[in-house]
């Protein structure tokens, strides 16, 4: 058998997470909303309506162009992709066919091996969502809620090789996408939507060779599984002496099989020509530099930083730029803790995301902030609680609100570093164990440990475990 | 000079795009006026355009309105939105399945 | 004079001044369509009695109810000592392609003879807010694509008031014809190739393109997005200038509504128009067809009385004080239809995308078994054949393929023609006129089924017309006179760009030069001999 390249061209869909529709003032969201309640004449496409352009979804949409490295464009404009479906109300999709507002870019991957791949962006576009349809006995059923919701259509080049390379592309995307802010990215709601188009190649070829698109890959998993399994069909195709034909395909994520969509690729003709509903839309220079004033330090240009300036590991910086509040957290509670870096990497990579988890929520979302955390990490490093206590304070301010010194002297969950109030606490665990005491004295120093561990069960753990042993000595050897 | 025609197998290729269906007394009388008309559209080629002529969407350079506030406003009357459909099921407008159609 | 003949301006003045009673106004309309409208179109109506055929069937709908309440609410608010509006009291007409909520809203054709929109169109919206009463929704050639109300679904079609033999012209006839039958004071038309300006002119009434933008589009039913102007037809300049200040200006929810502050029409009407520049040119002495089988045009001069009227007119406003500028060249009229053919064809067919049988209106009686079937049915059972024939003729022009791109092109003449008002129009350039003087139409109306069914000829009578559409500029149509057959003519001033006010003036001043002529004491056929309370 021949060496085999897959070449692979994600187009993704990418709603915008503004409040309101990009053409309507109805809401963007409708999850939790009932079929055709979130509708209105405009995104219901009823006659002698017109379009409105909503300014955030143009804000959002140059932003992530911004964060792709696209160049924004100045002026970019609205066409009409005219085609009949029952979720496309007005009988055209309202998109932006040859001056988008982005143009260029690309997206680096950081890949397993800790290297670097460069996908290219072919296009990067404003357009409007269709509806949702769903057959019922036969009967096809219309919802319009999601008419309207503001999309980015992007479209990589065919830089992608593995079904892996494109499930890092979209998980990547993902984290981008929440890191500046501009979609939820939850792909089970459909926030990110995903078409794969899939050829192979012999190893070394440049050729583009005749491809297939897989409509619906709409989970990382999906797109590992149904890029594997096209690219291994067609592998066997043309071993076995057949042709790809460009089909178009459709991945059932339920039962894990590609099946055949349309033989052929129609010969659509979307007759796209510039909406006259809508005036071009102008970013002005000031506007531009104020978008690219607000695109926030990107994940990997944090995670290098993270490095260099904190002294982090490469595994430890990439987990917490994974995501920006978690990022954002430890750089504040960083700057609030008067010792290393790495030890609130420790905190936060253990307690504090077992915690985040278990409450299922974000960095920003907690209660506790970075300076309580830095707070309780600096108060074990002056022994004032013990490593112990510093980890039940987490859960207890979360819950209460208060600061961590205030808990502990509420509740008091100081150490006992006091030399007199110590003194009388060994002086009766001495007392208690004359024979120890001889044993100690007579050389047996490793009685030590047991000595300090008598001290703790007396005072139930709040002795400073320092000044006890200090204390012990001293009083041990007189 | 060659006139553009629309030939007849044009001519139901252009009537399947726009979804339609004719008589045969609406095709002869549909597929001799567009030929007529398209007579016209040709007399524009006759133009000398001058270079860097840009193409005017609007003939004047509307003063429209700037994009809007993400505000948001419900529409208080979606049900007759529905109700405008010849035939729904649970709120859901219904139509018959794609299945079957070229 | 009867309460019928009486002027916006005069029934909203003697309302507001408790001289006369809203609903008197709304009644008296009533009866008037009652004795003169006939039957009201409706689908399949077929051949009727040779009474009917005197008949204007200027409406296809008569809210009475609504113009009842509305007549109510302003005689209240007068009682109140409230200012009831610019239009208090005054009857009017909407042409039916305009949706109001609580009517139905048909654009003439079976493809929404059942479609109750939930809002209003903002320039109604506008005219309610005023004061103004609806009376109904009028006729029009199917989704306005037309110029001559033939081509609607709803028959019979309007009849033109003057000679109910003859078209009332299109798209707006049956607004025009309500207003010169006396129907109402004023109607809300649109114009996207001269849809206004050329029924106005049919019927012996004024007629008002505005610029492009200066009327929100919003719940007008879309032909070709960017030509599209709703405007009023009424029976004499001020009360055209009276609804347009009612209507203009900016809507959020049409964003290509001008931001632009409106003028106040009314109070620079009366002014004179010394010093005022007005232009003639010689491309809008003749038509010119293209031969099917060259391609080459053809010149057809216009009709001798047409322009005989045009320069006895330019005349009396030279009496008036303004300066007759001669020889204006607008070398690019010609062009304006093949443009117009493209522009307006592509709009048109994405625009009548949305009906599908889907969502609202029609949809096929007919079983069928899958989507595309119920596609096709409706469309091919719910439109009729000038709409069928707009969208293959959109299908074609804008598909893939061509090696050229028309529409691209189209809008390259359509700069082109820009140009020749730029040129006109430029204050410090050759002619720096204020007005264009044109005939408004190449001929007077013309006799039912003379020209319907050729769609090449039907669209030329636009061609004095369409250029202002192209351009974006305002241009007025006024009555002039009357031809032979007694029917009558009108001319049309063009303006600069948002220059209303200018060519509401000039316009204004040529009804006062001509005011004791003739023809003007000639009335419409349907009202000749009228008598009444
Ligand atoms: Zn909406």
């Amino acid at each position: 058998m021949k060496d085999y390249e897959v070449v692979i061209g994600l187009e993704t869909h990418i709603q915008l997470n503004t409040r309101t529709k990009i053409f309507c003032s109805c809401k963007a969201d409708s999850w939790e909303d009932e079929a055709n309640t979130n509708i209105c004449p405009v995104c219901s496409g009823l006659p002698g309506t017109l379009p409105v352009l909503n300014a955030e979804a143009v804000q959002k949409g140059a932003l992530l162009a911004a964060a792709m490295h696209a160049e924004v464009n100045p002026l970019s404009r609205f066409d009409r992709k005219n085609y009949f479906y029952p979720d496309l109300p007005k009988g055209y999709q309202i998109t932006q066919f040859d001056e988008p507002i982005g143009k260029g870019g690309y997206l680096d991957l950081k890949m397993a091996d800790g290297t670097k791949k460069r996908v290219r962006i072919h296009k990067l576009h404003l357009e409007e969502d269709a509806g949702k349809t769903k057959i019922e006995h036969g009967t096809r059923l219309v919802d319009f809620n999601r008419c309207g919701v503001p999309l980015i259509e992007m479209v990589t080049e065919p830089d992608l090789r593995s079904g892996e390379e494109a499930a890092q592309y979209l998980i990547q995307l993902r984290q981008l996408l929440r890191w500046i802010g501009v979609s939820e990215a939850d792909m089970e709601r459909g926030h990110l939507r995903c078409d794969a188009n899939v050829s192979i190649r012999e190893r070394g070829s440049q050729v583009l060779n005749t491809k297939t698109e897989i409509k619906n890959v709409n989970s990382i998993d999906s797109v590992r599984q149904a890029i594997g399994e096209e690219a291994k069909r067609q592998i066997e195709l043309v071993e076995s002496g057949g042709k790809v034909e460009s089909y178009t395909l459709d991945w059932d994520a339920d039962r894990n099989k590609l099946s055949l969509m349309r033989s052929k690729e129609t010969e659509a003709d979307y007759r796209y020509f510039r909406d006259p509903d809508l005036l071009p839309v102008k970013l002005s220079r000031e506007e531009i530099a104020g978008i690219m004033a607000a695109l926030p330090e990107l994940p990997l240009e944090r995670q290098a930083r993270f490095v260099t300036e904190y002294g982090l590991s490469e595994y430890d910086a990439d987990i917490l730029t994974n995501e920006r509040s978690l990022s954002d957290y430890y750089e504040a509670a960083v700057g609030a803790y008067t010792g290393e870096p790495k030890a609130v990497a420790n905190w936060m990579m253990n307690d504090l995301s077992r915690m985040l988890n278990d409450l299922g929520k974000t960095a920003d979302q907690l209660v506790l902030g970075p300076k309580a955390l830095a707070e309780i990490i600096q108060m074990i490093d002056d022994g004032k609680i013990n490593a112990a206590t510093g980890k039940s304070l987490l859960k207890k301010v979360e819950e209460s609100g208060s600061r961590p010194a205030e808990i502990v002297e509420k509740e008091g969950l100081g150490l006992i570093a006091d030399s007199d109030a110590l003194r009388a606490q060994i002086e009766a665990v001495l007392a208690d164990a004359p024979d120890e005491v001889a044993n100690f004295k007579a050389g047996k120093e490793s009685l030590l440990g047991w000595f300090v561990g008598q001290v703790m069960r007396r005072t139930g753990g709040k002795a400073d475990p320092k000044r006890t042993r200090e204390l012990l000595l001293e009083m041990l050897r007189k | 000079m060659s006139l553009q025609h629309i030939t007849p197998e044009l001519f139901e290729k252009l009537v399947g795009l726009a979804a339609l269906e004719l008589t045969e007394e609406e095709r002869a009388y549909l597929f001799e006026e567009m030929n007529h008309q398209l007579a016209s559209v040709e007399s524009l080629r006759q133009i000398q355009i001058p270079e860097g002529t840009t193409p005017s969407l609007y003939g004047l350079h509307p003063e429209g309105i700037s994009p809007r506030a993400d505000e948001w406003k419900a529409f208080t009357k979606p049900k007759q939105i529905v109700a405008l459909a010849p035939e729904s099921e649970d709120g859901m407008i219904a139509v018959p399945d794609v299945k079957g159609a070229k | 004079m009867s309460l019928t003949s009486l002027s916006a301006f005069e029934v909203a003045r003697k309302v507001k001044a408790g001289e006369l009673k809203a609903v008197d106004v709304a009644e008296a309309a009533l009866a008037q369509i009652r004795a003169v409208d006939g039957l009201p179109g409706s689908l399949d109506g077929g051949a009727v009695s040779a009474d009917e055929e005197k008949k204007v069937h200027a409406f296809i709908q008569v809210t009475e109810k609504m113009a009842l309440e509305q007549a109510e609410k302003v005689d209240q608010a007068v009682a109140r000592g409230e200012d009831a509006g610019l239009l208090a009291g005054v009857p009017i007409s909407i042409k039916d392609i305009f949706c109001v909520e609580g009517t139905t809203t048909t654009a003439a054709s079976r493809m929404l003879s059942n479609f109750r929109p939930p809002y209003t169109a903002t320039p109604v919206r506008r005219l309610i807010d005023q004061g103004a009463l609806i009376l109904g929704k009028v006729n029009l050639d199917e989704f306005t694509f037309g110029s001559s109300n033939e081509s609607s679904a709803y028959q019979p079609a309007t009849n033109n008031p003057w000679n109910t033999d003859h078209v009332p012209g299109g798209s707006s006839g049956g607004s025009a014809a309500s207003v010169a039958a006396e129907e109402v004071a004023l109607s809300l038309g649109t114009d996207t190739g001269g849809s206004i300006r050329q029924p106005a002119a049919f019927c012996g009434v004024v007629g008002l393109k505005p610029t492009y933008g200066r009327v929100s589009r919003l719940g007008l039913i879309a032909f070709s997005s960017s030509l599209d102007c709703p405007g009023p037809l009424s029976r004499n300049t001020r009360d055209a200038a009276l609804m347009l200040q009612a209507m203009a200006g900016v809507d959020p929810k049409d964003s290509t509504s001008s931001t632009r502050a409106v003028d106040d029409y009314l109070s620079t009407l009366g002014q004179d128009v010394k010093g005022l520049r007005i232009g003639l040119s010689p491309d809008y002495d003749a038509v010119y067809y293209p031969n099917f089988e060259t391609g080459e045009l053809h010149k057809e001069a216009i009709q001798k009385e047409v322009h005989e009227t045009l320069y006895r007119s330019a005349e009396l406003l030279a009496k008036a004080g303004a300066e007759i500028v001669e020889n204006v060249p607008m070398p690019n009229t010609a062009y304006g239809i093949p443009a117009y053919f493209v522009i307006s064809r592509v709009e048109a067919a994405s625009n009548l995308h949305r009906f599908d049988g889907v969502k609202y209106g029609y949809r096929t009686e007919s079983a069928v078994s899958n989507l595309s079937e119920l596609y096709r049915l409706t469309r091919a059972e719910g439109f009729g054949p000038q709409v069928k024939l707009r969208i293959l003729m959109g299908m074609y022009l804008s598909a893939a393929g061509h090696d050229a791109d028309y529409y691209t092109h189209a809008q390259k003449v359509r700069a082109l023609i820009r140009q020749d008002f730029v040129r006109a129009f430029e204050p410090d350039g050759d002619h720096r006129l204020d007005a264009l003087l044109t005939p408004t139409t190449a001929t007077t109306s013309f006799k039912r089924k003379a020209v319907f069914g050729n769609s090449l000829l039907m669209q030329y009578s636009d061609q004095m017309t369409v250029s202002s559409n192209h351009a974006g500029v305002p241009a007025l149509t006024i009555p002039a006179g009357l031809d032979e057959a007694g029917l009558p003519i009108g001319i049309q001033l063009i303006g600069n760009d948002f220059r209303e006010d200018l060519i509401l003036r000039i316009g204004h001043a040529f009804e006062q030069v001509s005011r004791d002529e003739a023809w003007r004491k000639v009335r419409p056929q349907v009202l000749a001999g009228e008598v009444k309370a």
